[in-house]
């Protein structure tokens, strides 16, 4: 108790001076008390996230007309390629269904990758003009990729219903809203990751590009993964990638409407709880850093 | 002292606005009641600075005497890995004080003097090389950056700088005419802030920070580009924030603004701090000195600055005034 008062009185040029009451700047927060701030914070992050997603077509003719724009045409380059000029269904059923699910649900998850790799760069003028948990940069992020990716969703649900072969709706289309949330869940610790990581090497950014490459065909986006990996186990361990659960439970419940192996629902779960804890502490591990030039 | 020298040249060069010559006669107090920073009672210590220290490690090639050194790619990674000549530079040396709330502290100084840094560490924004800074809260720091986010009107922006510093919907609504009212920008504030000049975007961030009542208020500058009126304004503002127990920072090479706005001063020259006591005396030291240097007199500059070494080392700091027990009036 003595000594605990003692640390209160500290010397300043010869005279004493308490000291309780007063934190060292620069310090983090301890985890309980940051994570009040976040909560503090949560107008902040939605009004951040809100304004950033719909300001990002401002410089367009057609403005936010774009949210829609941009997937629909995504979309019909897709149909238009694989479906009247090649013609190929590569021995996959619905194969264009197959396709758009996967490309836009990959394309959701690297989206908040890449946006998670510039958060901390573009919310550097808010990061240095005020005081908040910097937690808050990356957390607007991922809100913003999941609003800006409810149009793109919304244009790939009418697609796949619209384009022969038509994929029936069924009530297995509800079991979607959780996948997409569990995707959500897993991006937000892939931002907190990438955030970090960015933020201490710029040149990374380039490099999480080069690897989301290989990460699109390791999750069975445009070829399905048994058709270039025959090796059993291999194809097990491949079958852990988080974004190919994601794509799989998809394509089963929206184009082929059957019941998915729950394999893919313990697994994309595992990975949707473990990965935004661990990279949460992660990120506020840094906490210090992100202010510094 | 060529270092003073290279200081000197920048200084001319700069040309500063806020700082008329002065005559010899600077050190008569007493002429017709200058206009001083307005004093509101103090409270206990928000601020302490411990022997704070910042060293930069500097690359050989970017030395500060001009000399260059050809430099490669290779040597930027090397640089970065610990594997470089490098000199240090010490911008901040042992500076110690101790900030009361209700306090408006002033820093002065030449360029390259160390305020900034100063100003950056206490408000965490950068790491000393040795010491410790202790603060009752996290400091609002007003930075000389230009817009928030440029996209965005500056209505919008008044609305999440004003979340981000932890307000609620609710409060911000409450507080969003003030914030326009102070910053003074009239129709400006719905167009984006990309839009904006320098100083009006300094004006609207000083009026979203200071609306928000941080405890601790870090100002870099920002306010030298007000005209009279919303310096007043922004004064009033100042001294309404120490009334409620806030203390205010204000770094700026225009001793005027710190005489005026200040109650206290501290006056640092390479690092070192020369002089810390009341706003009007040390702003004047300052001025004196600055003359004398601008003239080219200096021995009398050196002089000048023995002397307030001396000064600083016979009396100790000003005496912190005893804190009060019933602070913090409603």
């Amino acid at each position: 108790m003595s000594s605990a008062t003692a640390d209160r009185i500290i010397e300043v040029n010869g005279s004493p001076v308490d000291i309780s009451g007063l934190r060292p700047v620069g310090t983090r927060a301890p985890l309980p008390a940051y994570v009040r701030d976040m909560w503090s914070r949560r107008y902040f992050i939605w009004a951040d996230a809100h304004a950033r997603a719909f300001s990002s077509n401002r410089d367009m003719l057609l403005g936010n007309g774009w949210m829609i724009g941009r997937p629909l045409l995504d979309g019909l380059a897709f149909f238009l390629v694989f479906g009247v000029m090649l013609g190929t269904s590569k021995g996959v059923d619905n194969y264009i269904g197959w396709l758009l699910v996967g490309v836009y649900i990959f394309s959701f998850t690297t989206r908040s990758l890449s946006g998670g790799a510039a958060a901390m760069a573009a919310g550097r003028n808010l990061i240095r003009a005020f005081p908040f948990p910097r937690a808050t940069v990356p957390m607007a992020m991922v809100v913003r990729e999941v609003i800006s990716t409810f149009p793109v969703i919304t244009m790939m649900l009418i697609m796949i219903a619209a384009i022969p072969p038509h994929a029936s709706i069924t009530w297995r289309w509800l079991l979607f809203l959780p996948v997409l949330v569990l995707q959500s869940m897993f991006n937000a610790g892939l931002v907190f990751y990438a955030a970090r990581i960015t933020a201490a090497i710029p040149d990374a950014r380039l490099l999480i590009g080069f690897l989301t490459r290989f990460w699109m065909y390791g999750s069975g986006v445009m070829f399905s993964l048994d058709r270039f990996v025959s090796h059993p186990r291999l194809l097990a361990i491949l079958e852990l990638n988080p974004l190919y659960c994601v794509i799989e439970l998809s394509r089963d419940l929206l184009v082929y409407g059957t019941t998915p192996d729950p394999k893919l629902w313990v697994t994309l779960s595992l990975w949707a709880v473990f990965t935004p804890l661990i990279g949460f502490l992660y990120f506020w591990q840094g906490e210090e850093s992100y202010a510094r030039e | 002292m060529s270092n003073l020298e290279s200081h000197l040249g920048t200084e001319l060069v700069s040309g500063d606005p806020g700082e008329e010559p002065l005559g010899p006669d600077v050190g008569d107090v007493s002429e017709d009641s200058p206009r001083k920073g307005i004093e509101v009672p103090l409270g206990g210590p928000t601020v302490v600075v411990q022997d704070l220290s910042v060293h930069y490690r500097v690359p050989v090639s970017a030395r500060p005497d001009g000399r260059t050194e050809e430099q490669g790619r290779g040597r930027a990674v090397l640089r970065r890995l610990g594997w470089s000549r490098s000199v240090t530079v010490r911008a901040v040396r042992q500076v110690s004080f101790v900030v009361r709330s209700g306090e408006s502290v002033g820093v002065v100084g030449h360029n390259g003097s160390g305020k900034s840094t100063l100003l950056r560490v206490i408000a965490g924004l950068e790491t000393p090389t040795h010491g410790r800074v202790f603060a009752s809260s996290t400091p609002a720091f007003l930075g000389i950056n230009a817009a928030l986010l440029p996209e965005l009107s500056g209505r919008q922006n008044v609305r999440i700088g004003l979340l981000a510093m932890g307000k609620t919907p609710p409060e911000v609504q409450r507080l969003m005419s003030d914030v326009v009212t102070l910053a003074d920008i009239g129709d400006s504030i719905d167009l984006p802030m990309k839009t904006y000049s320098t100083g009006m975007a300094g004006r609207l961030r000083f009026a979203i920070s200071a609306s928000a009542r941080p405890d601790i208020l870090l100002i870099d500058e920002a306010l030298a580009a007000g005209d009279a009126a919303s310096k007043e304004r922004a004064e009033a503002r100042m001294a309404e924030i120490r009334k409620e127990a806030g203390t205010i920072f204000l770094v700026s090479h225009a001793a005027q603004t710190i005489e005026e706005m200040c109650t206290r001063a501290i006056w640092l020259h390479q690092g070192e701090l020369i002089a810390d006591g009341p706003a009007y005396e040390t702003a004047r030291a300052y001025r004196w000195w600055a003359w004398n240097v601008a003239k080219g007199e200096h021995d009398k500059a050196t002089g000048l600055l023995e002397d307030a070494r001396a000064r600083r080392t016979e009396t100790p700091p000003p005496p912190a005034p005893p804190a009060p027990t019933a602070k913090r009036n409603p």
